[in-house]
């Protein structure tokens, strides 16, 4: 090191790991650059936390190789650990220490903690640190480890399903946060299944099913490579768009059509649509649910 | 009410396997002990040598019963006044354990508010946790029935000796639902209603150590006390069962009441609030694993001083019978020439000995737990090595069984040399409790290896427990093979102060743990940390 900060913050590729029959990780993809929140998305059971776990050290990957803000996360996991953050999806804590202590130390193990931001923390995320942990709400058990997570000066902060607790409000408040953090040229890895949180945060996404990875990219990009729904009324009948290869669930009416168009399809959708008059159409982008519907389910596009 | 059957079912389905392994271990020892003491007691004349020796010895009394029947000894009453008292003690722990399983711990696992959300009466859960308990207690005692019958003995002392161990069974769980009333964690529940069984266990050694006098009637307030008095194979009583379901009946009144005066999730106790801020010291894994070990330490020290105190006060009893009855003395000093209350003493070192090693286990297996409640994943995310944090809570095991041995060891002796008026009792006492833990060592290391390296296998540490118990307090009677009994450690050192210090055995039995701890950690290092979610 010492060359400026690597360009790379995660890599993994081909990653393996079967939990006796269970095949977690099937060759699994991941490419998180420094700097970027980099979201993390996928069906329950696609292998998010194992991969996370993986690229912590908790687990041995069977095959694949993974490499974490340049290090090896199995053999280096000490090392790569004081420059990371971790807040885990099902957050346990110690029944009698209290959120304060809890935070204090987590924070310690890794090395201190900035008081200030600590305060300020606490309060923006409205968390009473006295209160010991066995009486904590889920939420509030998220709020602990977020705070000792944020406050600390990790470079890398990894998340998995962090807000899965939180009201809306504090969500809000997370989201500021992670976009601070985001300022302060912090690399996150968020696992999410908050669509809203990731189009505002992420700058670039995987989706993985069934412990591989099914897309990558920006969202503008993944929309791109999705469909957009047209609903036209035109003068005459349309007739030939049943011919085009890029328009599925097609349904005309008279005058009136609907269909679902792929983006590659568009330039000639319109060039027909044209030729028959078009007196109103309506089209509409694929919504982020779409989007995420379509990867999370086993039908794929054509 | 409602659905209680249907937790009942589920409960039962729950905890085939933890019932099975109860049940076959109490039988067995059941077994064992019947065959070894129809063996040993064939004659008449062995039979009445067996009453004079333990007439009247207050150091057999404390650790097995008033000796119903050995006036006229039968075989079945020697074996109740060598084994009731364990076997009810067994049964009673399995039902604290199953009760606090099915209430509090699942109060704590959030899993009871799923349970609540179905159309389930208020009272279900806890009237289904005692219940199971029962059905275990009753499995249980018919299984002991079943081996007592198969041994030849006697119907009605076998079917009186069954009943008392549901009637003890049926009494702890009940202590159990009112425990889970007051306090929010399941090992304070355990912890609290153990601390009862201790008492009781006390409480009737008092009683049957204090023969005609008054204090006798403390023999009745035990359950352990009133379940022996049900004199199986010695002219049964059989209205003494009225006694456990008495105390059975108003507890689970108590806890019922209890119930509706609480909100789920919460105890008695109010929860006081805790720190804003760490104290500058919890900076580490051990000193977190301090603090999260702190209350157990203290709890086993103080019941270990407890019973410690209580042994050495009993020492006099013992001055006292060789006054009287000098054939007793006569026995003891062809056991090895060492004076009788060296003798007695170096048993009262060797049960809390054992003590000890429960402490060290359920210490040891803090680690396991830890892991399956995925707390051990934010420390190792953190920059600290699976070692550091292994050896975390391996240091604070080791330290705070030397907390627990030597607060035994003081309280047995600061006992003895007031019982005695011998203050060098005091001196001695201290070091003869501390040369047994190398033994407890092993058997911390054996935890701790199974839960580094095999954590499917943690809880099996239980087994070296229970092995280092029936060899060192059943092994005369079973008459084992000295193949069995060198499995426990604790048989291979000296019994201070009956004899003088061994060296060797210490350091082998140290050097076995150190082996044992070094191969559970290469292994923690290769293998995936699971969690139970």
């Amino acid at each position: 090191m010492g060359m400026g900060p690597d360009p790379i913050a995660i890599s993994a590729s081909r990653l393996e790991k079967s939990f006796g029959s269970t095949r977690a990780l099937d060759g699994l993809d991941l490419e998180v650059r420094t700097g970027e929140v980099h979201g993390f998305l996928g069906p329950n059971g696609s292998g998010k936390s194992v991969t996370i776990r993986v690229l912590l050290g908790l687990l041995r990957a069977d095959g694949g190789t993974a490499r974490l803000l340049g290090g090896d996360p199995w053999t280096d996991a000490v090392e790569l650990h004081r420059r990371l953050a971790y807040v885990p999806g099902d957050v346990n804590l110690w029944p009698n220490l209290s959120g304060g202590e809890t935070i204090d130390l987590l924070a310690r193990l890794r090395g201190g903690i900035d008081p200030a931001r600590r305060s300020d923390l606490i309060e923006r995320l409205d968390l009473d640190p006295t209160k010991k942990a066995r009486t904590y709400s889920k939420g509030n058990r998220q709020k602990v480890a977020l705070v000792a997570a944020l406050a600390s000066g990790a470079e890398l902060l990894v998340l998995d399903e962090p807000t899965s607790g939180l009201d809306p409000l504090m969500e809000a408040v997370f989201q500021d946060c992670i976009l601070e953090a985001k300022q302060q040229g912090r690399t996150v890895l968020l696992s999410s299944h908050i669509l809203a949180e990731v189009e505002r945060l992420c700058d670039r996404v995987t989706i993985i099913r069934n412990g591989r990875r099914v897309e990558q990219g920006t969202l503008a990009e993944l929309r791109h490579m999705t469909r957009t729904s047209i609903d036209v009324v035109t003068a005459r009948p349309v007739a030939g768009l049943d011919r085009l290869a890029t328009v599925h669930g097609l349904s005309i009416t008279g005058n009136h059509a609907e269909f679902d168009v792929d983006a590659v399809g568009l330039d000639d959708v319109l060039r027909l649509l044209i030729d028959h008059g078009v007196s109103s159409i309506v089209s509409r982008p694929p919504t982020l649910e779409e989007l995420f519907l379509r990867h999370y389910t086993d039908e794929r596009a054509p | 009410m409602t659905g209680t059957l249907l937790l009942l079912r589920f409960a039962l389905r729950r905890d085939r396997v933890k019932s099975a392994v109860w049940v076959v271990a109490i039988a067995t020892l059941v077994a064992v002990s019947a065959g070894s003491v129809i063996d040993l007691y064939r004659t008449d004349e062995s039979r009445r040598a067996y009453a004079a020796l333990v007439d009247g010895n207050a150091a057999l009394i404390v650790q097995s019963g008033p000796g119903y029947g050995l006036d006229d000894p039968s075989v079945g009453a020697i074996l109740m006044n060598e084994l009731s008292i364990w076997t009810i003690i067994g049964v009673s722990i399995m039902s604290i354990f199953a009760v606090t399983r099915h209430t509090r711990a699942e109060e704590e696992s959030e899993r009871a508010d799923l349970v609540r959300s179905l159309p389930l009466g208020r009272q279900a859960p806890a009237a289904a946790a005692f219940a199971g308990a029962l059905v275990a207690d009753i499995t249980v005692a018919a299984a002991v029935v079943a081996v007592l019958l198969a041994a030849g003995l006697d119907v009605m002392g076998s079917l009186a000796f069954g009943a008392c161990l549901v009637g003890a069974g049926a009494t702890f769980a009940a202590v159990a639902s009112v425990m889970a009333h007051v306090t929010t964690t399941s090992r304070s529940v355990n912890g609290s209603s153990l601390a009862v069984l201790a008492a009781a266990f006390i409480i009737r050694a008092i009683g049957d150590v204090a023969g005609d006098t008054w204090l006798s009637a403390l023999s009745w307030v035990s359950p352990i006390g009133a379940a022996q008095a049900i004199r199986a194979f010695a002219d049964e009583r059989w209205w003494t069962l009225s006694i456990p379901l008495a105390s059975s009946s108003a507890l689970l009144g108590a806890s019922a009441l209890l119930t509706t005066r609480r909100d789920i999730g919460r105890g008695l106790l109010r929860e006081r609030p805790g720190r804003a801020e760490a104290a500058p010291q919890l900076d580490s894994p051990l000193a977190l694993a301090l603090r999260l070990q702190r209350p157990m330490i203290a709890g086993w020290s103080v019941g270990a001083a407890v019973l410690g105190l209580f042994y050495g006060i009993v020492a006099d009893q013992i001055e006292q019978m060789l006054i009287d009855s000098p054939e007793i003395a006569d026995f003891l000093a062809q056991a090895g020439g060492a004076s009788i209350v060296d003798a007695y003493l170096a048993t009262a070192t060797l049960m809390l000995g054992l003590l000890t090693a429960a402490f060290v286990t359920a210490a040891m297996l803090r680690l396991h737990g830890e892991e399956r409640a995925g707390r051990v994943d934010p420390i190792l995310a953190a920059p600290v090595t699976r070692r550091a944090w292994a050896l975390s809570h391996l240091r604070t095991a080791v330290a705070g069984a030397a907390v627990v041995s030597t607060s035994a060891g003081a309280a047995t002796g600061l006992g003895a040399s007031l019982a005695l008026s011998e203050p060098e009792r005091l001196s001695q006492s201290i070091p003869a409790a501390l040369s047994l833990t190398p033994a407890a060592a092993v058997i911390g290391a054996i935890a701790f290896l199974l839960a580094t390296a095999l954590p499917r296998w943690a809880l099996a540490s239980w087994t070296a427990v229970a092995v280092a118990v029936v060899v060192g307090l059943l092994g005369d009677l079973l008459d084992l093979p000295s193949a069995v009994r060198a499995l426990s450690p604790y048989h291979h050192l000296a019994a201070m102060p009956a004899e003088p210090f061994a060296v060797l055995p210490a350091l082998v039995c140290l050097a076995v743990s150190v082996a044992l701890v070094a191969i559970g950690l290469a292994r923690l290092d290769r293998r995936d940390l699971s969690r139970s979610t």
